[in-house]
């Protein structure tokens, strides 16, 4: 296990590594001045900019800007978003969260609905169960997720006028952001209507979350189909099936806590699916996450956004990457080996 | 071919002949129903994306002030000229969406087409090499299919300018690395069986080896992850345009019609249900014929 520890940490070192010099590149690639689109210090004047550039180290190679660019970085300082001029670190470290809560929330539902479902249909294979969901799991994967978003606003907000459509909270509710995470700083927060303010922060996160939760459900119940099938065909079903176990016993008993092994390694997968899905889904409800706030800064031509927002995101999605590769391998001795380890 | 051989089988039975691999896969792929339905589709899709100028007699972008926000035929207040109705400039939704088909769905297998061909090429050149260089190759495709592939897309369109052509550069870009890994962990992995070892053993080299052993045994592999390729192209080329990333305003793009059409889909609600059909159908086609893929590889090997 410390082999796989040690292994996977200087790959996480490599690729922050990687990712960091792509995302430093591209203010040279982006149009405009470099200095200009790391720091988004679109209003100063020349000596201003002079100033800025030694701050940087801009009268020297690539290599050393480079490095003073990451020293900027660690110490939280992502530079000015070119819009507004606020400083992005802080306007990150309150977006971010939103997309985690509501990408959490949309995995859970995700999970909840696909995995019962996936295994359903593997111990029915074959059977016309199994088909109708493999036709229905084809369908929720086709549909355009900004398509699916409208539809339902148009049915559950416009036409039936159950759930709200856009926002994170009803405007009326005054919530201190502590941890960012909205139902956290509810549930902390002295507000003597905190838990109508928790019921309302529900309604709102049910439609964009269900929104996004429906493809990667669909792709959930093929992997736990797929899974379970697999463990049901292995020797140790057989043995327990000779044992005389009844076939619900050996589906509790067994098979499901194998499958729900292997499914661990997509979860963490199809975390980068979701994401793709959340963005989108952001910008139909206006939800205020990190989403929204990249595609709105690509019309606003806001590089120094784009680039903090590729960078900080992508690292959180690495990061899920490698939570989800320990997970696995604490669960699973057979994932600690050397083959899996050195990949 | 099958039932034929058989029956000439029955006769002369000296006279044995075995379908190609990729007649067998055909003769699999072609008794399973739904994919068959999905390949006619597809087939539709596809001549109406090549003959789409020549089948609509009202241009895409003619406008009939006329009939602005006209609804479907079928609605009681709608007109047969203009069958599926119009937008609010009064442009035929019917003959938007055909041409739109040359966008969405034609430019996807375009798109595709580039990608595997880069992608491939990368790929088996990867698969030659060991050690390091392979290594650090692993590790950068790794970074990169880490980072969603919209957020990709979106940055390199941020860094070309948003239009058509840049979008569909992007989407190239983005699906590379999938290619590449494919392509890479196949030729590995036939590589170590025994055919090629023979080859290797009568002294072909590696390029030889991969142009008449390799890539016969690995095509419906990467056949298979195209088809894959074309259903995320076609979602992210619409969801970039609906994003106003992608093709602009006249352009009838299936995604930038839908996102046109959102501010009026209280009043006119076909203007967005009707492109998000049309990019389900196209995706939901393209799935199938992939899912009929993959089910007649499984057969075939079973078999």
């Amino acid at each position: 296990m410390l082999i796989f520890t040690l292994r996977r940490l200087t790959l996480f070192f490599f690729t922050l590594v990687i990712l960091s010099v792509f995302a430093f590149s591209l203010c040279y690639l982006f149009p405009g001045e470099p200095i200009v689109n790391l720091t988004g210090r679109i209003n100063d004047n020349a000596a201003q900019l002079a100033a800025l550039k030694l701050q940087y180290h801009f009268n020297e190679n690539v290599f050393f800007q480079y490095i003073s660019y990451l020293k900027h970085i660690f110490s939280g300082n992502f530079g000015l978003a070119m819009n507004n001029q606020l400083p992005i670190g802080p306007l990150i470290s309150k977006l971010l969260p939103a997309t985690i809560e509501l990408s959490l929330v949309a995995l859970l539902i995700a999970l909840f609905i696909g995995i019962p479902v996936g295994f359903i249909a593997a111990i029915f294979h074959r059977k016309p169960i199994d088909n109708t969901i493999l036709i229905l799991s084809m369908i929720g994967y086709s549909i355009p997720v900004f398509w699916l978003g409208l539809i339902a606003i148009l049915i559950f907000s416009i036409y039936l006028g159950w759930l709200p459509s856009s926002g994170g909270i009803g405007l009326i509710y005054e919530i201190k952001s502590v941890t960012g995470i909205q139902f956290i700083d509810i549930l902390m927060s002295d507000n003597p209507f905190k838990w109508q303010a928790f019921r309302s922060a529900t309604m709102h996160i049910i439609l964009p979350a269900t929104v996004i939760a429906i493809a990667p459900a669909t792709i959930f119940i093929r992997l736990a189909r797929t899974a379970m099938l697999e463990v049901l065909d292995t020797n140790y079903i057989k043995s327990a099936q000779a044992k005389g176990l009844t076939f619900f016993e050996i589906i509790y008993q067994h098979a499901i806590r194998n499958a729900l092994m292997k499914m661990i390694l997509h979860v963490g997968l199809q975390f980068v699916n979701l994401m793709t899905f959340a963005m989108i889904t952001e910008v139909i409800f206006s939800w205020p996450g990190i989403g929204r706030w990249l595609i709105n800064s690509i019309y606003q031509r806001d590089y120094t956004a784009i680039q903090s927002g590729l960078l900080v995101l992508s690292t959180f999605i690495f990061i899920v990457h490698i939570l989800t590769d320990f997970f696995y391998a604490a669960l699973n001795p057979i994932a600690r080996g050397k083959r899996f380890g050195s990949r | 071919m099958q039932e034929e051989s058989v029956l000439a089988r029955d006769k002369i039975y000296t006279e044995e002949q075995f379908p190609s691999p990729l007649m067998q896969l055909w003769w699999h792929f072609r008794h399973t129903n739904v994919a068959m339905i999905g390949f006619w589709c597809y087939l539709f899709l596809l001549s109406l994306a090549i003959l789409a100028p020549l089948l609509t007699e009202i241009g895409q972008n003619s406008s009939n002030l006329d009939v602005l926000l006209l609804p479907p035929a079928w609605d009681s207040a709608g007109d047969v000229s203009y069958l599926l109705g119009t937008d609010d400039l009064g442009r035929s939704m019917l003959s938007r969406l055909i041409n739109g088909t040359s966008l969405t769905f034609g430019l996807s297998i375009i798109v595709v087409i580039i990608s595997m061909a880069i992608g491939v090429m990368i790929g088996s050149l990867s698969a030659l090499t060991k050690g390091i260089k392979s290594s650090i190759l692993n590790h950068f495709l790794d970074v990169i299919l880490s980072i969603p592939s919209l957020l990709l897309a979106i940055i390199i369109v941020a860094v070309l300018g948003p239009n058509l052509k840049n979008t569909l550069w992007a989407i190239v870009i983005v699906l590379i690395p999938q290619f590449i890994r494919v392509t890479r962990n196949a030729i590995k992995e036939e590589f170590r069986k025994d055919y090629v070892l023979a080859s290797r053993l009568d002294g072909a080299s590696p390029l030889r080896i991969l142009r008449y052993s390799v890539f016969p045994n690995i095509f419906e592999r990467i056949i298979n992850q195209a088809t894959l390729a074309q259903s995320a192209a076609i979602l992210d080329i619409a969801a970039l345009g609906f994003l106003g990333l992608g093709a602009q305003f006249p352009l009838p793009e299936w995604g930038t019609m839908l996102s046109n059409g959102v501010d009026l889909f209280y009043i006119a609600p076909w203007t967005v249900y009707l492109p998000g059909l049309a990019i389900f159908f196209a995706v939901i086609s393209t799935n199938l014929v992939g899912e009929g893929l993959r089910h007649a590889l499984k057969q075939r090997k079973e078999s």
